[in-house]
């Protein structure tokens, strides 16, 4: 133990060397030797075995056997220690008259729980003033099959929501957002991994994580002040810190995948013609119509026997398959009072639901801590990985950037296409008459289009720490974060066959000059931290922390990007591969700089008082000299006041601990501005003269002078109480987060805004406010372990201030995106035509207000009465923003007998609601190539279907509005994993030499209620995205030597 | 300890002293930039691109008139360059006056790039010696020449509109301006052209850049539509008076301009107007002139006198033409721009010199005959002896193309209506049908889409025409006729153009009255300038969109297609103030939420 604390110098750990101290003397007294044996037993009389029994201040020990036994020889005067990993530590002094110690061992509630990492620190979480969430990744979350450290997120911690809006391999991390949306620029946390800010949170390898903290309000977050304002997530991973022995650790988990949701595309072109017939019916005479009876029923009588010419293909049957997700960890970890080490290798491979959407990563990692002196420590961390990434389009099945126009092309994917024919080795393209040419075949874009993508991180962090006088210690860090990421295309020529006429069609899905394209993105980013803490204990009651940073930050990126038409085989994808007659090339290179100072002064009175402060200043390179600088500081107050004697005299029965804490202060962000944005320059603008390219430079900036940080001040009051023995404890935090300056592009006249870039300006301000709870029960019952806890998030955000002109329905665009903004509402609130249904009748239509509707169309409601319908009947609605829920909430619960432990984590969220449009259930789809659904089929209102669910097909434009009647209550509740695990007992495994093996099958996204008819009511972002998300069944098995 | 800290002290300055100063890496530092004559031509080669996109697809604007469809854009969102001016502007017929605040903006942003290089340069030329002052002369008369340019669309499309005449540099100086009287404007674009003309050389320094005729052809231009507004008067904007002598006036002075550009300066119609050859229907091996001056061959011929200029592959600066106008077949372009059926009516026979009997459109599915039948619009005989601009132009059912895949030929396309990359025998040779989804009339054009290989659907190298000699040959006839009727000189320039097409010159009863003589003009404009963005702006100066589609209240009219469907009609029972909101354009109303004396014209109020 002393060990372990003088290791952690670098994060002070006052409180427990003060306890140590105080155990630790009574040490000196030497006397005479005896054997002491005893039983050693848990809170229900239950053997405890492999309980480490030890002499306080020496090495000698043993450990109880099966039946709890132990025996050893030591003097009187001495103490021993007993220890356990699940259990509280006990000792007994050993008395001159007294050879038999039999001792009862507590369970211990929460292993690792009593000291939460934070910014540049540890901290007792009961003395604890900010509000923290922590996640310990234990065996239980690695088991489980997940994708990535950010979606295995999902309902762990109250305040954070980890939304996945994709089963993509490679592109399944989930969005994480701490309390709600902070800024509509980048509202991302910032991911600390071992102090090194910046890392992506993704390709942390799960089971290197020993700990996660979640930095929600301004007093824990403030020490990395500007870009803290979304919040921190700090990620330590795991050392050989106080390893009793070295350990050896396989884990393996193996997974099956498929859709927890798809579309139901309907297989039978037929069909899917005579639904052209009839949605061109409403406009069109039979003799003009684009489809023909014959072709029709042609394809019905071939289509059975002939199904190369005449194909009703699946295509969700041919372009999918069941997924794969594995994950291979082996680690090896130990240390002596020199030094200490964990060492790990991962391999994590996935297979996407999508046929050649595939992903792997390697992951490596070296922990390793050194005692130069016994006042000074050094150490390293050094991780790397690699992955490699193949895919088809950006989210899979669809792209949504404009240029790539296959983006959104499922929708012309019609079952009158052959795939592939393996006999000829031809692609199919459209046959039936009066097709369109374009219909799309996805399999041949799958196939021969394909994206690949490897990148390389390397991490390596070092510290030399020294502590030249008691409670002083100094020390420097130093981390370099380097990556390269190299992406080609070389897609395969293929062209369109009609196996029909046996011959090509005009459509040419890849030329036979097809390019290749390489595109290097490499950089790196350094960090340089001068540290200073102090510690000291005043008159026993007053404890002092101090700790001061000096930090420097830097990034260098850059691109490099080329292509070349005309490869010399199909079979080369680098640019030398290709001949020079036509290619193009692109390059850049950006850096940034932070500067940052950092003081935090910890005081802490009497245990039971405590106070907090903090501040950060942060210099950026981003913007213009004299308003580089941004100052966040905050402060906090704690009172633990179960401590309080007049308080505990009546509380102690039942109330074990308490705590009230309050914290304000204020932190930064700049994430919105871009490197280079605010320097006056000059840029190209060319022209032709003369056959060549003239240079044209033009100045297509006006900067704002005085454009500076965004700042978000944030109240935090928190609740935290422990009951009976802390076998309850519940957690109740509101805060209010207000961003102020909030950064947009201004708004320029149109008289300017063609030749010039909106300048930025700290134009708005907006409200999160926001209440959390944590609700835990932990207790034993017999051989029964069990627990639940219950966490849940309750959010609005509202914009309260845009200093520019907002007219009614106003959005403001961010990635070509346009989102609703005004003033007191939701960012992105929902603003809506209401319906009355479909009208029935030619009554019905002239009974509402003209909108050009017949039987079978939507009907609009006026809402303002004045007898039209146009922008001015949309409704606002206050309290509900159309791209998250207001509330989340997760139930955690295990129960563990013998062994077996069974866990379940049901998640959900409210609060939400969006429309349910995208291409794929239009019913105004166009009059030729279209993919039917089964719901075309169904559902359509009709003379023979008036109870249709949709409105009739073909009819007013009106009715693929957004209207309320494709909005649809985004509220889930799901059961995000269930495992049951069995432990195989420790006798069995000696024989084989292993200390530990857990086997458990666990299951993800098992079940959803939800009334949101689209893929996944969890997916944010484009409607269109086809990609679901994966339900999972996995097997993991996990070995210890 | 102290050691160890003055280390940390020494260390962390010795890290990064400039830490916080990035400088970017592909942009250039403006105290680097105006220090030598060489910036001047480089900041007008930017002035010069930024004003290109907003006339290089004005052939969407014919979608606004009769005899082309424009059915949507291949314009790129959030991208100049590649047409975000048009984008999101609805080229039908009618309907179309709320959605051009796009093309408003980036006309002030050509504004706003000229002013720069105007205001640097003058600043440049009052420390400069006499030597260099007339090129940088040059370049501010270039400047000036785009600047009035820029506004002559405003004033054509809005009326009265903000001047700026100088640099802006902060959203304030422009928050609160007015609109200017056009007549003000109108002014100002005078003094830009007359500038212009007076300091730029008869003859451009290098091909692509302005010279004097195209200052004079452009202020003749702007003197006749002046004059058609006076004239024809201009009720959609308020303060602006009917003045039949201020026409008159303005007429004279265009004549004058248009007169000096036509004889001054030696230049004449591509190959001297000569029809050229043309092969036989349903082949196109040989093509008439006409059709080679729309493509990058004819690039710098002298009858161009004012060109946006474009690059192919690898320049990042290609037109779209072929993208825009040719199919699928070709590069797998989109056929955004068709021609409407009734266009084919309007190209005369070489024969009589006048129109030919209507084409009866029949539909094959129904009629056996309809490929056979005399006149029948399928009947590739019923275009037999046309105007040679009818082929240049157009294709009808039969008619070949060249098409192309991954930049190379892959032979002859036969277009057949409705027949989309079908197999067709034609004189025992099979051919794979040209592919589109984008027309419904019958037709496509030929005119703008190059029949060589080489070049992708988007890196078209064409110098796309503002002003070109037959257009003032036209609007020379035009204002002649209005000033003193029908002139033997003007009657001449029609002829030459009419040659063109290889037909006879115009019999007695086209040009023996004022009416006639305008009608004889107005049938050439349709026809020798179909698709470069003329049409509807002469249907509002004219005022003569009752005159085509018929009066408000009125059926409207059926555009249709050669099989006989009906896809499309205008103006049916359409308002009187939907025929006002078609002659004058929107101010942009966000503009005016924030800019409160920022006036509405009065249709849209």
């Amino acid at each position: 133990m002393l060990q372990t604390c003088s290791l952690r110098i670098r994060v002070p750990l006052f409180a427990a060397k003060l306890l140590l101290a105080i155990l630790i003397f009574p040490l000196c007294a030497l006397a005479q030797q005896k054997t002491i044996s005893g039983t050693v037993r848990d809170e229900t009389g239950a053997p405890v075995s492999g309980v480490s029994v030890t002499i306080q201040g020496t090495t000698n020990g043993t450990q109880t056997d099966e039946k709890g036994h132990y025996s050893i020889s030591a003097g009187v005067g001495s103490t021993l220690l007993f220890s356990s990993v699940n259990h509280d530590a006990s000792t007994a002094s050993i008395v001159a008259d007294q050879s038999e110690y039999n001792i009862s061992l507590k369970q211990r509630v929460s292993a690792l729980s009593d000291i939460v990492v934070v910014g540049y620190g540890r901290q007792k979480k009961v003395n604890l003033v900010g509000a923290v969430g922590t996640v310990n990744v234990d065996e239980k979350i690695t088991s489980r099959a997940i994708s990535n450290v950010s979606s295995g997120l999902s309902g762990l911690v109250p305040g954070l929501a980890a939304t996945q809006s994709s089963g993509m391999a490679g592109r399944n991390g989930a969005t994480l957002l701490i309390r709600g949306l902070g800024t509509v620029n980048n509202s991302n946390p910032l991911i600390v991994v071992d102090g090194m800010p910046d890392v992506d949170i993704n390709r942390v390898n799960l089971n290197d994580i020993e700990t996660i903290s979640v930095l929600k309000d301004a007093t824990s977050a403030s020490v990395y002040g500007s870009r803290a304002a979304n919040g921190v997530i700090l990620i330590t991973t795991k050392s050989g810190k106080g390893a009793q022995k070295t350990a050896l650790n396989f884990s393996s988990v193996t997974a099956i995948e498929v859709p927890t949701k798809a579309f139901a595309f309907m297989p039978d072109y037929s069909r899917a013609l005579t639904l052209q017939q009839r949605r061109a019916a409403t406009n069109t005479l039979p003799s003009n119509q684009t489809f023909r009876n014959g072709t029709i029923d042609q394809w019905m009588a071939l289509g059975m026997i002939d199904p190369l010419r005449y194909p009703n293909t699946d295509w969700w049957d041919i372009i999918m398959r069941d997924g794969v997700f594995q994950n291979y960890n082996l680690s090896a970890s130990g240390g002596n009072e020199k030094s200490n080490f964990f060492a790990s290798v991962g391999l994590k491979n996935e297979e996407g639901l999508q046929i050649n959407n595939d992903y792997k990563q390697y992951n490596a990692r070296f922990n390793f801590d050194y005692k130069v002196r016994s006042n000074m420590n050094t150490g390293i961390k050094f991780t790397g990985n690699w992955s490699n990434f193949t895919y088809a389009l950006e989210e899979g099945f669809t792209d949504p950037a404009p240029t790539n126009t296959a983006g959104f092309d499922m929708q012309y994917a019609i079952a009158g296409i052959t795939p592939y024919d393996p006999v000829s080795g031809k692609f199919g393209g459209v046959m039936a008459y009066g097709e369109d040419p374009q219909a799309y075949n996805p399999y041949t874009v799958y196939v021969n289009a394909l994206t690949r993508q490897n990148r390389q991180e390397a991490t390596g962090t070092m510290y030399w720490d020294w502590t030249p006088v008691k409670g002083l210690t100094a020390g420097v860090d130093y981390g370099l974060n380097y990556f390269n990421q190299f992406q080609w295309n070389a897609n395969t020529p293929n062209q369109a066959y009609n196996f029909q006429t046996a011959s090509f069609g005009s459509r040419v899905y890849v030329g036979p000059n097809a390019a290749v394209s390489n595109i290097t993105l490499t950089g790196y980013k350094t960090m340089l931290n001068g540290r200073i803490n102090y510690h000291t204990l005043i008159k026993g009651n007053h404890d002092i922390s101090a700790l001061a940073v000096y930090s420097e930050e830097y990034w260098y990126e850059r691109a490099q990007g080329s292509s070349r038409n005309d490869r010399l085989n199909p079979a080369l994808h680098d640019i030398d591969a290709a001949l020079t007659s036509v290619q193009s090339t692109s390059g850049s290179s950006s850096t940034e700089g932070l500067r940052s100072y950092i003081g935090r002064l910890n005081y802490t009175a009497f245990n039971k008082y405590l106070f907090e402060a903090n501040f950060r200043v942060d210099g950026s390179s981003k913007f213009l000299p004299g308003h580089q600088y941004g100052f966040f500081p905050s402060v906090a107050l704690g009172w633990r006041f179960t401590e309080e004697p007049f308080i505990n005299g009546f509380t102690n029965k039942f109330l074990t601990n308490g705590k009230l804490r309050v914290s304000y202060g204020s932190l930064g962000n700049n994430s919105g501005v871009g490197r280079f944005e605010q320097q006056p320059t000059l840029s190209g603008n060319h022209y032709m003269i003369d056959n060549n390219i003239a240079i044209g430079i033009v100045n297509r900036k006006i900067i704002n002078p005085d454009y500076s940080w965004e700042t978000t001040t944030v109240f935090n009051a928190g609740l935290e109480l422990g009951f009976l023995n802390n076998r309850l404890t519940t957690e109740i935090d509101f805060y209010d987060r207000l961003t102020t300056g909030m950064s947009r592009p201004s708004d320029l006249s149109l008289l300017i805004s063609g030749a010039y870039n909106a300048p930025r300006a700290n134009i708005g301000q907006m409200r999160n406010r926001g209440i959390e709870g944590n609700f835990s029960w932990k207790d034993r019952a017999g051989a029964f372990n069990y627990g639940v806890s219950l966490n849940a998030s309750y959010n609005t955000t509202k914009l309260e201030k845009w200093n520019e002109f907002l007219a009614r329905g106003a959005t403001t665009t961010i990635n070509n995106i346009a989102y609703n903004v005004f003033l007191g509402m939701p960012y992105n609130y929902l603003y809506t035509y209401e319906d009355i249904g479909i009208a029935q009748t030619w009554a019905d239509v002239y009974n509402a207000a003209p909108q050009g509707a017949q039987p079978g169309d939507i009907l609009r409601k006026d809402l303002n009465g004045d007898g039209r319908i146009d922008d001015n009947d949309r409704r606002a609605y206050t309290g509900i923003s159309r791209d998250r829920p207001s509330t989340y909430f997760a139930l955690n619960s295990f129960v563990a007998w013998k062994g077996i432990d069974l866990a379940v984590l049901l998640q959900g969220a409210a609060g939400r609601k969006d429309y349910w449009l995208n291409a794929f259930n239009n019913v105004n789809f166009g009059s030729q190539r279209y993919a039917s659904t089964w719901n075309h089929w169904n559902s359509p209102w009709s003379l023979d279907n008036r109870e249709g669910l949709w409105p009739r097909l073909g009819g007013s434009g009106n009715n693929t509005a957004q209207t309320s009647f494709w909005l649809d209550d985004m509220s889930f509740l799901r059961l995000k994993n269930i495992q049951l695990g069995y432990t195989i007992p420790k006798s069995l495994l000696r024989r084989i030499h292993a200390t530990t093996l857990r086997i458990a099958g666990s299951a993800e996204n098992l079940a959803t209620i939800s009334s949101f008819r689209g893929l996944d009511p969890e997916k944010a972002g484009n409607n269109n995205n086809l990609y679901p998300i994966n339900k999972s069944y996995s097997l993991s098995i996990q070995l210890g030597f | 300890m102290i050691s160890f800290l003055a280390g940390l002290t020494i260390l962390s300055a010795s890290c990064r002293k400039d830490l916080l100063k990035q400088d970017a890496t592909t942009e250039l530092d403006p105290n680097a930039f105006w220090l030598s004559e060489a910036d001047a031509t480089t900041a007008l080669m930017g002035a010069y691109a930024a004003t290109r996109p907003c006339f290089d697809r004005d052939y969407y604007f014919d979608g606004q008139a009769e005899y082309v469809r424009a059915r949507g854009t291949s314009t790129t969102s959030g991208n100049l360059r590649l047409g975000d001016a048009y984008n999101g502007g609805n080229y039908n017929p009618s309907g179309y006056g709320s959605s051009f605040d796009k093309m408003y903006r980036y006309l002030y942003g050509a504004v706003n790039r000229a002013n720069y290089v105007i205001d640097n340069t003058r600043k440049m030329l009052e420390s400069t010696n006499p030597t260099s002052s007339s090129n940088l002369e040059t370049v501010i008369g270039e400047a000036r020449l785009l600047r009035g340019l820029a506004y002559f669309r405003l004033i054509s499309m809005w009326g009265d509109v903000p001047y700026l005449g100088h640099t802006v540099f902060n959203n304030s100086e422009v928050a609160d301006l007015a609109r200017i009287p056009i007549a003000q404007v109108k002014d100002s674009i005078m003094d830009d052209f007359t500038y212009a003309f007076e300091k730029l050389p008869v003859k451009a320094s290098l091909p692509g850049r302005a010279s004097k005729p195209a200052a004079l052809a452009l202020r003749g231009k702007l003197q006749l539509y002046w004059a058609s507004w006076k004239k024809n008067g201009w009720p959609e904007l308020e303060g602006f008076t009917q003045n039949v002598s201020e026409a008159t006036a303005a007429y004279t002075a265009a004549a004058a301009d248009f007169k000096k550009v036509i004889n001054d300066y030696s230049l004449t119609l591509y190959l001297n107007g000569d029809p050229g050859k043309i092969d036989s229907l349903g082949r196109a091996d040989t093509l008439p002139n006409y059709y080679h001056l729309f493509t990058p061959k004819a690039n710098g011929n002298s009858e161009m006198i004012m060109v946006f200029t474009h690059g192919g592959t690898g320049t990042d600066q290609g037109e779209e033409l072929m993208r825009d106008f040719a199919g699928r077949s070709h590069e797998g372009s989109q056929c955004w721009v068709s021609p409407r059926y009734e266009l084919a009516d309007r190209y005369q026979l070489l024969t009589t010199g006048d129109f030919a009997p209507k084409l009866i459109p029949m539909n094959p599915t129904t009629n056996a005959n309809a490929r056979k039948a005399l006149n029948s619009a399928l009947n590739p005989a019923s275009y037999a002896n046309r105007d040679y601009r009818m082929k240049a132009t157009i294709q009808w059912d039969y008619e070949m193309s060249i098409g192309m895949a991954s930049l190379r030929s892959t032979g002859y396309v036969p277009f057949v209506y409705q027949k989309w990359a079908g197999k067709d025998t034609i004189n025992g040779i099979e051919y794979i049908t040209y592919n589109t989804d984008g027309t419904n009339s019958g037709y496509v054009f030929r005119k703008f889409v190059r029949n060589y290989a080489g070049q992708g659907r988007s890196d078209g190298d064409f110098a796309w025409p503002v002003v070109r000699l037959a257009d003032v040959y036209l609007m020379y006839a035009e204002a002649t006729n209005e000033v003193s009727g029908p002139q033997q000189d003007a009657i001449d320039l029609v002829n030459k153009i009419r040659r063109r097409g290889n037909l006879p010159p115009l019999q007695i009863d086209k040009k023996d009255t004022k009416d006639h003589f305008f009608a004889a003009i107005e049938q050439e404009r349709i026809v020798e300038l179909v698709a470069e963005g003329q049409r509807s702006f002469d249907l509002r100066r004219w005022r003569a969109i009752e005159r085509v589609w018929g009066p408000p209240g009125s059926p409207g009219l059926f555009r249709i297609d050669t099989w006989g469907a009906q896809p499309s009609r205008y103006y049916q029972n359409t308002s009187d103030r939907e025929y006002q909101q078609n002659y004058i354009f929107r101010i942009p109303p966000g503009e005016r939420d924030k800019n409160p004396k920022l006036t509405q014209n009065i249709p849209w109020r």
